[in-house]
């Protein structure tokens, strides 16, 4: 009978999630739908929104992991860990529809959040290693290599998807609750308050450490900003020649944009340089002498010598000699949403024209933090 | 000490090598030819549509247009410098420059090199611009 009213009406109101969880959790939602929509659907230039937006999450996590010690009540992990054996328990109760009323998570929702927390921290690591090791900045950018970057990629896709399940999951159970236990769960994570009800299960009231909170993020997010950049300021190997031949220069750039040597195969300038005399449409041979120079500079500092991201894809995309990049499968995925009259607009007038929009075109790095369009 | 003449002398050298002036590069190529240069012929091979080179640039105007006073493009959107001689400082000052570029040019449009007599003709047309 008492599942039938209208809870705001005649039950007293009682604190349960504090401003710290509150403002939390509508942040960390923001941040995760942002990461998930960059991630999962969005095109390579989306990739700093992505990264700042999944950066703000982990650091949003690091303080509510700390807060699950430190906080009142219902923030503390204490809380909301139970033992496998009574989350079956709940989960069977709840089939059967005679599960208590946990005033702040029950054990299968506890149990979710700790999932969700997990989830997203595993996220911030693989992601860190995909930052350092694909596209070598952030504090890993000295320590994985591209294979690693690349697996840690695999990994923190999947477990992407993981989340958007768990997410479901988080939502689906809010809802289940909302409906059959009456549970206004989405205006207590606004407002903080939930009702208060006949034998609903209650955590004890533990002091709020609010001094010690401060210290410790503040030391915690120093230690760990401070730990980064020591991280950080270490060289990655095999990066991409920054010394670049001027006779190379000056003879490439007559005509066209400077094409760094990491951007191709070594088989593929040899081919390359052994047909100036037609070069995309266009006679561009040179004297022997001056031929072979440029040749064997290209060769020596060739994909197969830097560890960057298209160093690595085009090493394998032009195994066969080919020296046509945006003929490549991966050029082509990477393009896909521009059209012909996007290229032959200004001022980019060609595909071949990378520097019009990648600003690092000319260091072979082509990071995504460096589009402009 | 030592070294600083040899890079004073080094650059002299550099200086005189190249010095040349479209003139003294019109000279040569007419000295060759045997024949001075002719402005309305250059004018002619400039501005014509050539069937015999590559399909992308059957004419000089393809990248360097009509106007010679103004700056180019090439076919991947970088600048050229105006052609014309008074329109451009830099214009026919360095021979082999010149010569790379008749070379490749003649090839693209024409499918084939300019003989001495083109190459007078077409400097002789930029410096009457």
């Amino acid at each position: 009978m008492s599942r039938q009213q209208n809870p705001t009406d005649c039950e007293p109101s009682v604190p349960v999630w504090d401003k710290f969880v509150r403002i939390f959790h509508w942040s960390l939602v923001l941040c995760i739908f942002t990461a998930m929509v960059t991630g999962f659907l969005m095109g390579p230039e989306m990739v700093p929104v992505h990264v700042y937006a999944a950066t703000t999450a982990t650091v949003l996590l690091f303080l509510r992991i700390l807060w699950g010690f430190f906080g009142p009540t219902y923030a503390r992990f204490s809380s909301f860990t139970f033992s496998p054996r009574t989350i079956f328990r709940h989960a069977l109760a709840v089939r059967s529809g005679h599960a208590k009323r946990y005033l702040g998570h029950n054990p299968l929702g506890g149990a979710m959040i700790l999932a969700l927390i997990a989830a997203i921290a595993l996220l911030g690591v693989t992601g860190a290693v995909v930052l350092g090791g694909v596209l070598k900045i952030g504090p890993l950018a000295g320590y994985a290599s591209y294979m690693t970057g690349d697996v840690a990629k695999e990994v923190h896709e999947s477990i992407a998807l993981f989340l958007l399940v768990l997410v479901v999951g988080h939502i689906g159970g809010v809802a289940f609750e909302s409906k059959h236990a009456n549970d206004p769960l989405v205006p207590a994570m606004v407002t903080g308050k939930k009702p208060a009800r006949d034998g609903d299960v209650k955590s004890p009231t533990v002091r709020v450490y609010l001094r010690t909170m401060v210290v410790v993020s503040a030391l915690g997010l120093a230690i760990t900003v401070g730990g980064m950049t020591a991280m950080a300021s270490k060289k990655s190997a095999n990066m991409p020649v920054t010394n670049i031949s001027p006779l190379v220069a000056d003879e490439c750039t007559a005509c066209h944009m400077f094409y760094h040597p990491s951007l191709m195969p070594a088989k593929s300038w040899a081919a390359l340089t052994a047909t100036l005399d037609d070069h995309f449409g266009e006679d561009a041979s040179l004297d022997e002498d001056t031929t072979a120079e440029i040749r064997d500079w290209l060769m020596t500092h060739a994909s197969e010598t830097a560890d960057t991201q298209p160093a690595n894809i085009f090493t394998r995309a032009l195994a066969d000699g080919a020296f046509t990049l945006t003929e490549t499968r991966f050029w082509k995925q990477m393009h896909h949403e521009f059209s012909d009259a996007d290229f032959s607009a200004a001022p980019v007038y060609t595909k071949s024209n990378c520097a019009a929009c990648h600003k690092d075109a000319s260091t072979g790095m082509f990071s995504p933090f460096k589009i402009e369009e | 000490m030592k070294k600083l003449i040899i890079t004073a002398v080094a650059i002299g050298l550099g200086t005189i090598a190249l010095a040349d002036t479209p003139a003294s590069i019109l000279k040569s190529y007419e000295a060759e030819a045997g024949a001075a240069g002719s402005v309305a012929r250059g004018q002619d091979l400039f501005m014509s549509q050539h069937t015999g080179g590559k399909p992308d640039t059957p004419s000089c105007t393809t990248c360097h247009t009509s106007n010679l006073k103004a700056s180019g493009q090439t076919r991947v959107g970088k600048t050229i410098g105006p052609m014309a001689v008074s329109a451009n400082p830099e214009r026919l000052t360095d021979a082999a420059f010149a010569a790379k570029w008749l070379r490749r040019n003649c090839k693209s449009v024409l499918g084939r090199e300019c003989d001495a007599q083109e190459k007078a003709d077409i400097i002789a047309y930029l410096m009457s611009l």
